[in-house]
């Protein structure tokens, strides 16, 4: 368990953050999509909240507090997909005028 | 050849789609796993067994205030112990009590104190004649289930420095040794330079935290404990020599601590902060300075709460314990009063006034409602939070498991592990001058981290189930190891 409180696990952290946006990256340019600075600004908070949200649940449970982290889950969860779900309508948007 | 190209660009995509969504993947999981080892990671016990004073790292400089956070309202008036302070109360109460006694059977100073608080005789009385029967008898029913919070409370308490109990006149100041004479006060260059020293032997001989104040006559009991030198139905003057006040502190295991009132334990704590207090006090002496130790169960002379409060540990919350930034309220101190030169500290106001104006969760999750839900009350001349401590003792007595309560410690947001969550949710109540932030992490934790029904903590024959607010830590669960 040490592993993931230690510096190297937030490099393999980081060097998988930039994998996906690098993949982001491609897939927009694929599908024409403009990403202009505040699409990616907003992409990048969300990434964070989800990420976040992942690491409550996990702590939760490690603190024995289930309870919290099924009810911080579902919300937490669950404002991360209405979000997603409307930063992706966004992005869209910004093709189709494309 | 371009056909070629083509293909290659398609592949390369195609593989970065996979990548980017194999490292989404493995990028959750392992924010996963990094929670998970965050919970469970025993360095997130902050201060329990820690030395060196690392684990004193909160910035006090940028909270500090010049007055501290209770405030003076009137003329000071020193406390009476042995109508005043529980413990004491109720044991002159147990020895002059006679079945169906009333406040006039009673001699002075009780008989005093009961007619201007009639109330406070019948919860004694209650204490007496019912709590504790009921608890004797579920004892002998239930005491196999807290078997091992109890051993490792007993042996927690096993190891004490001998008590001093000579007056403070002749135990305070250094002896002479092998028929020399005493050692004669050296000549320190700076008093900052001395607090550094002090502080950093405190955290040497075992503190998390350390604060240094003037002591402020008012925290010193008119009326003082039994066995510390003193004649307590004397007037106590204020000796000249407790000029300034060390207040060292400790947490309690966390882990226990979450499972109150049944299997947590005040001795681990209270133990140690003996220990430092005596260490400290032979280190000042050993200096040629006065010093006193004044630790706990009830060996004090003075007030804890406030002096850790003018010492710029912390502030008094809505449960009367005083909350740290570090420790939250998870934490027992003791005091060294003596006249070796310092430069003391400032209070702090981290906000905790306005926070628990409106948290309510530890007057929620108290039993028998010792809390106050009502604003700050003026307490022989300071205006602060009062509980209730007969109802609280009452409590108290009527716990199987190791002596006291602690619910409110263990439910204080305040109070929690220094993980990434805590310490970030801490950080941003902190720096919210607007309070929302407060509100909105209040109302997470009410909603999130559930707790047993109050009358649940109650023995079965007052009740209640034997409730923890937590489930204890395996090594205190002793149906797992003891045939019973």
């Amino acid at each position: 368990m040490q592993f993931f409180n230690s510096g190297f696990f937030w490099f393999i952290e980081g060097i998988l953050l930039c994998i996906v946006i690098i993949s982001f990256s491609s897939w927009m340019k694929e599908k024409n999509i403009p990403m202009p600075l505040w699409k990616w600004a907003a992409f990048i908070i969300w990434i964070l909240f989800v990420g976040f949200t992942i690491a409550f649940i996990g702590t939760s449970f490690g603190e024995n507090e289930a309870n919290a982290a099924v009810k911080g889950g579902i919300l937490f969860g669950i404002i991360s997909i209405i979000s997603g779900a409307g930063l992706w309508r966004l992005i869209i948007t910004g093709a189709r005028r494309a | 050849m371009a056909e070629k190209d083509s293909g290659n660009s398609i592949n390369r995509r195609q593989f970065l789609k996979a990548s980017g969504a194999a490292s989404a993947i493995a990028g959750s999981a392992g924010l996963a796993m990094f929670g998970y080892a965050a919970g469970i990671d025993p360095r997130s016990y902050q201060g329990y067994q820690s030395f060196e004073g690392a684990d004193q790292n909160f910035n006090r400089e940028k909270w500090t205030v010049d007055e501290p956070t209770y405030q003076k309202v009137g003329k000071g008036i020193r406390p009476d112990a042995r109508t005043e302070v529980i413990f004491d109360r109720r044991g002159y109460m147990m020895r002059a009590y006679k079945p169906g006694c009333t406040i006039d059977d009673m001699n002075d100073p009780l008989k005093s104190y009961y007619k201007e608080n009639p109330r406070d005789f019948e919860l004694d009385v209650l204490g007496i004649e019912e709590i504790m029967p009921k608890f004797r008898q579920d004892s002998v029913k239930y005491r196999d289930q807290f078997r091992l919070a109890n051993a490792f409370s007993h042996a927690m308490s096993a190891v004490s420095p001998r008590h001093d109990s000579r007056p403070p006149g002749e135990a305070d100041f250094p002896r002479a040794r092998r028929g020399g004479t005493p050692p004669e006060p050296v000549s320190l260059k700076d008093p900052e330079m001395t607090s550094k020293l002090i502080k950093k032997v405190s955290h040497q001989f075992g503190s998390t935290l350390v604060g240094i104040a003037k002591l402020n006559p008012d925290w010193v009991y008119l009326h003082t404990h039994r066995g510390r030198g003193f004649d307590v139905d004397t007037p106590l003057e204020v000796p000249k020599h407790w000029e300034y006040a060390i207040a060292v502190g400790v947490p309690m295991s966390w882990d226990s601590m979450y499972a109150n009132p049944n299997y947590g334990t005040s001795e681990d704590a209270y133990s140690r902060a003996r220990i430092i207090a005596y260490r400290l006090a032979s280190f000042i002496k050993q200096l040629g300075y006065a010093a006193r130790p004044h630790v706990p169960g009830n060996s004090y002379d003075i007030m804890v709460p406030p002096i850790l409060v003018d010492a710029g540990l912390g502030e008094q919350g809505r449960h009367s314990v005083v909350i740290t930034p570090e420790l939250g309220c998870n934490f027992r101190a003791s005091i060294v009063t003596t006249n070796i030169p310092m430069k003391t500290d400032k209070p702090i106001d981290i906000g905790v006034q306005d926070f628990c104006s409106y948290c309510m969760i530890c007057a929620d999750n108290c039993p028998s409602n010792s809390i106050t839900r009502e604003g700050r009350i003026d307490v022989r001349g300071y205006r602060r939070w009062e509980i209730d401590k007969a109802t609280c003792l009452n409590f108290w007595n009527s716990n199987l498991g190791p002596m006291g309560c602690r619910l409110c410690i263990a439910s204080c947001p305040y109070t929690r592990k220094a993980n990434w969550l805590h310490k970030t949710a801490f950080k941003v109540s902190l720096n919210d001058p607007t309070g929302l932030s407060d509100k909105a992490l209040t109302s997470l934790q009410k909603s999130f981290y559930d707790a047993p029904d109050p009358q649940k903590y109650y023995i079965p024959s007052l009740g209640g189930e034997n409730a923890s607010y937590r489930e204890p830590p395996w090594w205190l669960r002793s149906e797992d190891f003891i045939e019973f």
